[in-house]
């Protein structure tokens, strides 16, 4: 049975949010098996959202903030990159499947680039195949 | 490299013991933090002392550390700064951890001057207690010979054992059967003046000891870690490693580093979730189990911490389950402090990687797959 991988995106309200609303509105694609949670700047992502996103089964996880330079809260962003960098090297160390992981710039007025950004997300995680930690219930 | 050689005519701690109650005497000091035998005998613990009759009782070369010193600091400077000046004694990666932690503004290093020493290592504190007698005539020998059987295993890993990367104020040194005072920070001079020693004497033969041992140390350790890295390559293999854990959390409480006064891991928002939550988490996963995120506990905190992992052991040593958690520790925080050229506790000034950032950096962990 092959179900359709879930998606978790990130987004942080000032830009991506804001971008995922344009692609909407402008009836851009974008994936049906995104599901989104707005944080208030993507330095609000402790990473271990993402490992409990990942424990948890989801298949990918795609955090989105704005552009280097244009953090509403001047540097988050900065900052953001370097907790995100760090995890993704303790995935890679492990050898966690750290591909499943994606940290992507798109700011407000993008719409068009969140729509590419999270399709060609999607289609990449689908062929990736299902996260091996769904059905494993010692693996927490 | 200069300092002041001093023959030992008793033992070690007593040459050391008796450094220390010339300082107090002459008042340069108010009052010492440093490790003493418990009256029963079996362990050590950390004291503030004021009393002079107490200070006959101190071990600053304590066989085991029960109590990693920059978390004993930690609660004696928690409200701020002290208006004592206070002698630590303390091994190097207790001192580095305290520096780590002022970094954190967890404790105030203003009034504290802190001793250093060639660091022989620990025995295991379990192992200890089971026979302090055969510990005690050992730690003797161990630092003759630098042995590391039987030591936490951390500490035959250990590369920053001596003076290099120790931020200390003065570092004590053994070498044959002499003490060596090698003063570090500007504050040394004082202490010297006191004790009427110049560091006229010539340290080379003793640094030559150490580079020897600094080299076999090194390679000891690039040995284990590439065994860690094969051990825990793959998520099965790495849930294979903490395959004793029992998920008690005892590794973070004992950390220095980890300071939070409620972890997030214990943490309403973390951990206390409706049964519906768990049961749709067990659709997800085909069962959960209890107590859940193990796994998730032990990733997260590397990422919380591990940049400023001093790789002391301390949480491997209070482990119920002999997990080598304090390896793995160690492991993760050399990949993640390599890449930010990161050492931990060894410079006040220089910023902890997650509070600092350069805006031209780290492209390679953006937009991953855009690349390709
Ligand atoms: S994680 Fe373990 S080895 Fe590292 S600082 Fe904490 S107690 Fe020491
Ligand atoms: S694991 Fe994280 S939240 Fe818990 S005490 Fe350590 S640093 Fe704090
Ligand atoms: S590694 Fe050891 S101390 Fe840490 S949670 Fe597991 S059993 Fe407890
Ligand atoms: S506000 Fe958007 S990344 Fe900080």
């Amino acid at each position: 049975m092959q179900t359709e991988p879930t998606i978790i995106g990130f987004l942080c309200n000032w830009c991506s949010y804001a971008a995922a609303d344009l692609a909407g509105n402008s009836k851009l694609e974008v994936p049906g098996n995104l599901t989104t949670i707005r944080v208030m700047c993507s330095s609000r992502v402790d990473p271990v959202f993402i490992l409990n996103a990942y424990f948890q089964g989801a298949d990918g996880v795609l955090v989105a903030g704005c552009h280097p330079g244009d953090c509403h809260y001047q540097t988050g962003n900065y900052y953001a990159r370097r907790r995100l960098a760090l995890l993704i090297k303790i995935l890679q160390t492990f050898d966690i499947e750290p591909k499943r992981l994606r940290l992507s710039w798109i700011s407000a007025s993008e719409g068009q680039r969140f729509s590419e950004i999270t399709q060609e997300f999607a289609k990449f995680i689908k062929e990736a195949g299902p996260n091996p930690l769904k059905k494993k219930p010692f693996f927490e | 490299m200069k300092g002041k050689i001093i023959e030992i005519k008793s033992d070690l701690n007593t040459a050391i013991k008796n450094i220390i109650k010339t300082l107090v005497q002459k008042k340069l000091f108010d009052a010492v933090f440093v490790p003493v035998r418990i009256p029963s005998r079996e362990s050590f613990a950390y004291l503030l002392i004021k009393d002079k009759e107490i200070l006959e009782s101190i071990t600053p070369l304590p066989p085991t550390m029960p109590v990693q010193g920059a978390r004993a600091l930690k609660d004696l400077t928690r409200l701020g700064k002290l208006n004592l000046r206070i002698l630590c004694i303390m091994r190097p990666c207790e001192i580095r951890a305290a520096v780590e932690l002022a970094k954190l503004r967890q404790i105030t290093l203003q009034n504290l001057t802190f001793f250093s020493f060639d660091c022989p290592g620990v025995f295991p504190t379990a192992e200890y207690i089971k026979s302090p007698e055969k510990y005690d005539q050992n730690i003797i020998e161990k630092i003759k010979a630098w042995q590391e059987d039987g030591l936490r295993p951390n500490c035959s890993i250990c590369v920053n054992f001596s003076h290099y990367n120790t931020p200390a104020d003065l570092h004590i040194g053994f070498y044959r059967n002499h003490l060596l005072i090698y003063p570090v920070s500007k504050n040394s001079q004082k202490i010297l003046d006191i004790l009427s020693y110049r560091a006229e004497d010539d340290l080379t033969e003793w640094e030559n000891s150490i580079n020897t041992l600094l080299k076999k140390k090194k390679e000891n350790r690039s040995r284990k870690f590439s065994l860690l890295s094969n051990q825990t390559k793959g998520i099965e293999n790495l849930e294979e490693f903490f395959t004793g854990c029992i998920n008690c959390h005892n590794c973070m409480r004992v950390c220095p580093i980890c300071y939070c006064r409620q972890c997030f891991f214990e943490s309403p928002e973390q951990s206390h979730h409706e049964a519906e939550e768990y049961l749709a988490r067990a659709k997800e996963k085909g069962g959960i189990r209890f107590p859940p995120e193990r796994m998730v506990f032990h990733l997260g905190r590397m990422n919380h911490m591990a940049l400023s992992c001093v790789g002391c052991g301390s949480c491997e040593d209070g482990c119920p389950m002999d997990v080598p958690v304090g390896q793995i520790f160690s492991f993760i925080g050399n990949e993640v402090q390599k890449m930010f050229d990161y050492l931990p506790g060894k410079n006040l000034e220089e910023p902890i990687p997650l509070l600092t950032f350069k805006e031209d950096e780290l492209h390679e962990y953006e937009d991953t797959r855009e690349k390709k």
